[in-house]
């Protein structure tokens, strides 16, 4: 029998099936990977199992008997840890303190930190860590923080471990540090699932692999009988190309420039670097990656949303390196943002007021002080027209609309008029078939009238289909780049996940 | 200025921090559970007048405070619960709070005492004074800490333990979880609305022995303007302290010594009071200034 | 522990809320919604009264009287209603923009003292001169007062809620000196300024009531914002900001901009208020004239979820219970306090519904 079972796991949100009939064996003092893109359905198969979630299908059975987790308390009893890529410390507590939180030892109502102290010493000695036990968190470099939260889940008597693709915050020696610990607890009996897209920390730790792709187990494997590639392809899938538009016909100047563009993002961490590229007239550049590698602030840097540390951006020949969003626009960029109803609407309000947002200060819709109702309505519904946006009046609230509605709402704003560069972000998530087709052709559409498109999609059967080029982003830089019917799924996946002797 | 003066300052600066510290002692606790109380000033004029007004019914300095404890923690219990419950915006629920105070009390105060703006019953005396045995006697010492009313010792008290609290009970130290971040608390398994009514309701008492200290501490009088921006004041001291109680102690000295060289000072120098009153007030206005400054500069860096 | 103030953000701002001048069905739902909860607040007021042992149905009726009752009791409602009318509007854009303004108070008593100084300082300048430069000199100090936090606030995020509560003690300690000091007039019991100059003083509009020009000088002014609100660029601007700070900063709009705006714009507004206090009714800066004004213009914007018209109205409202409620204490011994109690209990609950609202918006996505 194996030690976890995890059967039939089957998990729905409103419009996606996260998690499609999983069965998922771990053996016990293995470890384990948990290996996808993102959006796979690798951290909602683990929330299941921590108890963050309750599937609609499905059993779980745990060191020979079914269990239920009905919240992460339980999951603690039952010896199940789940270590978050966003740890759960607190910052002004210190080491021992955070390891014992909500466990306290007491004496006379005050923490028996002697005690306690003793206690955590005993628990971490096997394991051959060394830990400043009274300093601060705030005060700790990043890697011993990890180790804090293993520690803690170790002093809960934790015997099985999941880790949240815990090397997304570490250096390169950080995690030479991790994987000793884990080998450690391996040999002391621990059993771990890491949950991960980096094929390299696959063969180096794991012993086994489970691949999820778009919700569904794809692949279990002994990490020894695999290579990379292999892996990599199991990953990505087969490339299916159930539809393809014609390339680009004609490719003309330079309208997207970035030069050696570096950029940190809110945490302070690079997110961009040296990031040099171009897209011309007439042709569209998709750029793949792994969620992470830097999109979100390439996509802000171009907007101007996002200052970048180093380099420079030339938009239609002028240096837009200090330009605002605005006079962007104004020299011809339009963007479609990643986020939907965060950034791209106002779900509070209506089409029309949505569509005029970025041009609702110039003629004819407004004069002076004045916004004039009428050109905007009928703007707006020149958009709904060309765009087959379907909805009960100009006037009802835009949160009202369907996903795919919502998003040809912003395509529509965006590229009504032919705009010189777009950038175009996740532009058909979430949304369904036809919208999502009806995006693209409008894509292929603009291209051939001259537009320059930068297109970020985690799709890459999109990818292949409309992009003239692929760039490929890998932690900031850009490791690749190819030309779609000159390669294939497999390469491209190899240099998403940091496999560079792609040939 | 000659000792006697000096030891006279240092007197009067620890009697006038005391409702400061309370007050302060209150938001410090509110803000390490991470929810800004902006009714410490309403809080504590409820307190002043139920002390006043209780006191005077009982003839009672003591009782008074009984009461008043307990009617403003009553009254911080409904602002707790539509804030932890209902959901209801912390800054406009604690507005809320300050209009319902003034307005109550100077409703009370003409329904109940037919006075308008002030009231002072004569049968009332104030909280009793303790003149330390030992410490007395002492020359320079004596003067400045014996003979402080109660109220007074009990907020040093309440310092020094508000600090063992926060560091060294597991209370304490949930509390801060909570405040710092709430889903390490969670699957920590503490209670975080325990916690969150566990902090406003201990900023209520303190915000009543504020009020009471103000009101019954020395003279027995209650005006609907007596609490003049303390409350306001007191967070000024917890953002100096950054939440350390040592720290925000420190802050409600200065903020005392402030006071009362400042009525000196209108004697003798002629300079005009609202000036100095302004200081504390601006003087929170840059710190906060400073302190989003710094972290823009430290961002940049980090590139 | 962080020294920070949890920032309240506009996009997610839960003090802004839908324009209510939108859809008939929306705009019946605010309307009831706003008749409940002043139905609640009387109600509460009546509890208040009933516990002091007055009685309540007679307390409201003599406010009603008060108010409503007589030609000059209208003049005065009106009158009550002029400095509401500018905080009302000055509070409601700000929220609007999902910007806490609570600084209105502080622009208030500087830009009324600044009326006062040029009304007794510039005494030889004709009416037609003097009244546009002491309303001018008013708005301007008003709306400057209110930029400092506005930029502390557009540029460093430093949470404007606090600064404009610190900064309106300031204010209104300043004024109190300055009327201590450099321009005390001596020989009077309270603390106040020279009297303006007779040019300087606003036309009565109907006497024996106070009411003044200054009163067309507000209405006029709401008539602007509602204007401003729905029908100009600087209005969109405002609710794209209020409703999704992060889509108007995507779509381009300079959202830094806006906020500084909006900001001075209550400034100015509260600057003009304390002007008309000053010119129409006292003529003179008395220190601590303003019982509160800026702040019951803030219950106002509340209760009517910041929609420009409902200001309007609700301002007239308001302006009815404070004048009324001083005759009220008179005839029924209830104090003029309760209002106060009624306008505690409204934002109490305006708080309230705005999260809930906030809540079920959040469990729909």
């Amino acid at each position: 029998m194996s030690y976890l079972l995890m059967k039939s796991i089957t998990k729905t949100f409103p419009g996606v099936i996260a998690n499609d009939n999983i069965d998922l064996e771990v053996a016990q003092g293995s470890i384990h990977a948990l290996l996808g893109e993102n959006g796979a359905g690798k951290s909602t198969l683990m929330k299941i199992l921590y108890g963050i979630y309750t599937p609609e299908e499905g059993r779980i059975f745990f060191n020979g008997q079914e269990i239920r987790v009905p919240n992460p308390r339980a999951a603690i009893r039952l010896g199940i840890g789940m270590v978050h890529q966003e740890f759960h410390l607190v910052p002004s507590l210190t080491v021992s303190e955070n390891i014992a939180l909500g466990y306290e030892l007491t004496r006379n109502g005050l923490v028996d930190r002697k005690t306690q102290r003793r206690r955590i010493e005993e628990v971490i000695e096997p394991f051959g860590f060394k830990l400043p036990l009274e300093k601060a968190i705030a005060d700790l470099p990043v890697g011993v923080q990890q180790q804090v939260e293993i520690i803690k889940l170790l002093y809960r008597k934790a015997e099985l471990l999941i880790l949240d693709e815990p090397t997304s915050v570490l250096t390169p020696q950080e995690v030479d540090n991790l994987f000793g610990v884990l080998q450690n607890l391996r040999e002391q009996g621990k059993t771990i699932i890491y949950i991960t897209h980096k094929l390299r920390e696959v063969k180096k730790i794991c012993d086994f692999a489970t691949i999820l792709r778009r919700g569904r187990v794809v692949g279990r494997v002994r990490v020894a009988d695999v290579t990379e590639r292999e892996l990599a392809n199991l990953m990505v899938g087969e490339q299916v190309i159930d539809y393809i538009f014609p390339r680009s016909r004609q490719v003309g100047e330079k309208k997207l420039i970035l030069e050696r563009v570096s950029a940190v993002d809110d945490r302070g961490i690079l997110a961009l670097k040296d990031v040099t590229f171009s897209v011309n007239a007439g042709e569209i550049v998709g750029v793949a990656g792994v969620q992470g590698s830097g999109q979100s602030e390439l996509v802000e840097v171009i907007s101007g949303l996002r200052h970048p540390a180093k380099g420079k951006i030339w938009l239609n020949g002028k240096d837009i390196t200090r330009s605002s969003p605005r006079q962007r626009r104004e020299i011809g960029l339009a963007i479609i943002p990643e986020k939907r109803k965060e950034q791209g609407l106002n779900l509070n309000t209506n089409v029309v007021e949505n569509v005029i947002s970025t041009r609702y200060y110039k003629s004819p819709f407004s004069r002076w002080l004045t916004l004039f109702e009428r050109p905007a309505e009928k703007f707006a519904q020149r958009i709904v027209s060309e765009f087959s946006i379907s909805m009960s009046s100009l006037k009802s609230k835009v949160e009202n609309l369907s996903g795919g509605n919502q998003q040809k709402v912003i395509a529509g704003r965006e590229m009504i008029e032919q705009p010189d560069v777009l950038i175009a972000a996740y532009p058909t998530r979430g949304l369904d078939v036809s919208a999502a087709q009806f995006v693209r052709e409008t894509m292929i559409r603009r291209r051939d009238q001259g537009g320059a498109i930068l297109l970020i999609s985690a799709d890459l059967d999109e990818l292949f289909a409309v992009s003239d080029r692929i760039l490929i982003l890998y932690e900031g830089q850009i490791v690749g780049e190819t030309n779609p019917d000159e390669t294939s799924f497999e390469k491209v996946g190899l240099l998403m996940t940091g496999h560079f002797h792609a040939s | 200025m000659n000792i006697d003066q000096l030891t006279n300052v240092l007197f009067a600066a620890l009697r006038v921090m005391t409702p400061l510290l309370l007050a302060a002692l209150a938001g410090l606790i509110s803000q390490r559970v991470n929810l800004l109380n902006i009714a410490l000033e309403g809080l504590m004029l409820f307190g002043a007048f139920f002390a006043v007004v209780l006191g005077a019914k009982f003839n009672s300095p003591l009782l008074g405070l009984f009461f008043s404890i307990v009617f403003t923690t009553l009254i911080t219990f409904i602002y707790a619960l539509s804030i932890i419950e209902l959901h209801a915006n912390l800054i406009v629920a604690g507005l809320a709070i300050n209009i319902l105070a003034v307005g109550l009390t100077s409703y009370l105060l003409v329904v109940m005492f037919n006075a308008r703006g002030a009231y002072s019953p004569s049968n009332l005396v104030s909280l009793p004074h303790l003149n330390l045995p030992l410490l007395k006697d002492i020359a320079i010492l004596g003067k400045v800490f014996s003979g402080h009313g109660v109220l007074v010792y009990v907020s040093w008290i309440l310092a020094g333990l508000c600090s063992v609290f926060l560091y060294r009970t597991p209370q304490g130290i949930h509390l801060r979880a909570v405040g710092e971040r709430p889903e390490a608390a969670e699957t920590a398994g503490i209670n975080v609305k325990g916690i969150q009514y566990l902090a406003l309701l201990l900023g209520g008492v303190l915000c009543a022995l504020a009020g009471a200290q103000l009101a019954i501490g020395d003279l027995t009088i209650f005006n609907d303007s007596m609490i003049n921006g303390r409350g306001f004041i007191a967070l000024a001291a917890v953002f100096f302290g950054a939440g350390k109680p040592s720290l925000t102690t420190l802050g409600c000295f200065l903020f005392g010594l402030f006071e009362i060289l400042q009525f000196r000072l209108q004697t003798s120098a002629n300079i005009p009071p609202q000036l100095p009153q302004m200081l504390p007030y601006l003087i929170v206005v840059l710190t906060l200034t400073a302190i989003s400054f710094q972290k823009k500069f430290t961002k940049r860096m980090a590139g | 522990m962080q020294a920070e103030l949890p920032h309240l953000d506009p996009a997610t701002s839960q003090i802004n809320v839908e324009d209510s001048a939108e859809q008939i069905p929306s705009a019946i739902l605010s309307l009831s919604r706003m008749l409940l909860t002043l139905i609640i607040a009387l109600l509460m007021g009546a509890l208040v009264i009933w516990i002091s042992g007055k009685n309540p149905v007679e307390a409201y009726r003599a406010l009603l009287q008060a108010s409503l009752g007589s030609r000059t009791a209208i003049a005065n409602s009106l009158l009550a209603a002029t400095p509401i009318l500018f905080t009302g509007m000055a509070a409601a854009i700000a929220f609007r923009a999902g910007i806490f303004n609570v600084g209105v108070e502080g622009s208030l008593y500087l830009g009324g003292f600044a009326a006062a100084w040029v009304g007794f300082t510039f005494t030889t300048l004709p009416p037609l001169l003097i009244i546009p430069l002491s309303l001018l000199t008013a708005g301007i100090v008003g709306g400057a007062w209110c930029y400092f936090p506005a930029i502390l606030r557009s540029r460093l995020q430093v949470d404007e809620l606090v600064t404009t509560i610190l900064l309106n003690h300031v204010a209104i300690l300043f004024t109190e000196y300055l009327v201590n000091g450099p321009f005390l007039v001596p020989g009077l019991a309270n603390a106040m300024s020279p009297q303006i100059s007779e040019s300087a003083r606003l036309p009565r509009l109907l006497p024996p009531s106070q009411l003044n020009a200054s009163f067309l000088f507000a209405l006029l002014a709401a008539l602007f914002t509602i204007y401003l609100m729905t029908r100009t660029k600087f209005g969109y601007e405002i609710r794209m900001v209020g409703d999704n700070a992060q889509f108007a900063r995507w779509s381009g709009i300079n959202v830094v901009s806006v906020i500084e705006k909006v900001m001075v714009f209550g400034g100015i507004f509260g600057g003009l208020a304390g002007a008309g206090q000053v010119m129409g009714v006292h003529y003179r800066f008395i220190a601590g004239f303003s019982s509160g004004l800026a702040f019951t213009g803030i219950t106002v914007a509340l209760l009517v979820r910041n929609s420009p018209l409902g200001v309007l109205l609700a301002s007239l409202l308001f302006g009815m219970l404070r004048s009324g409620s001083a005759t009220m204490e008179i005839m029924t011994d209830v104090p003029r306090d309760l209002i106060r109690v009624l306008e505690a209990t409204i934002i109490f609950f305006a708080a309230i519904e705005f999260s809930n609202l906030l809540w079920r918006r959040h469990r729909e996505h």
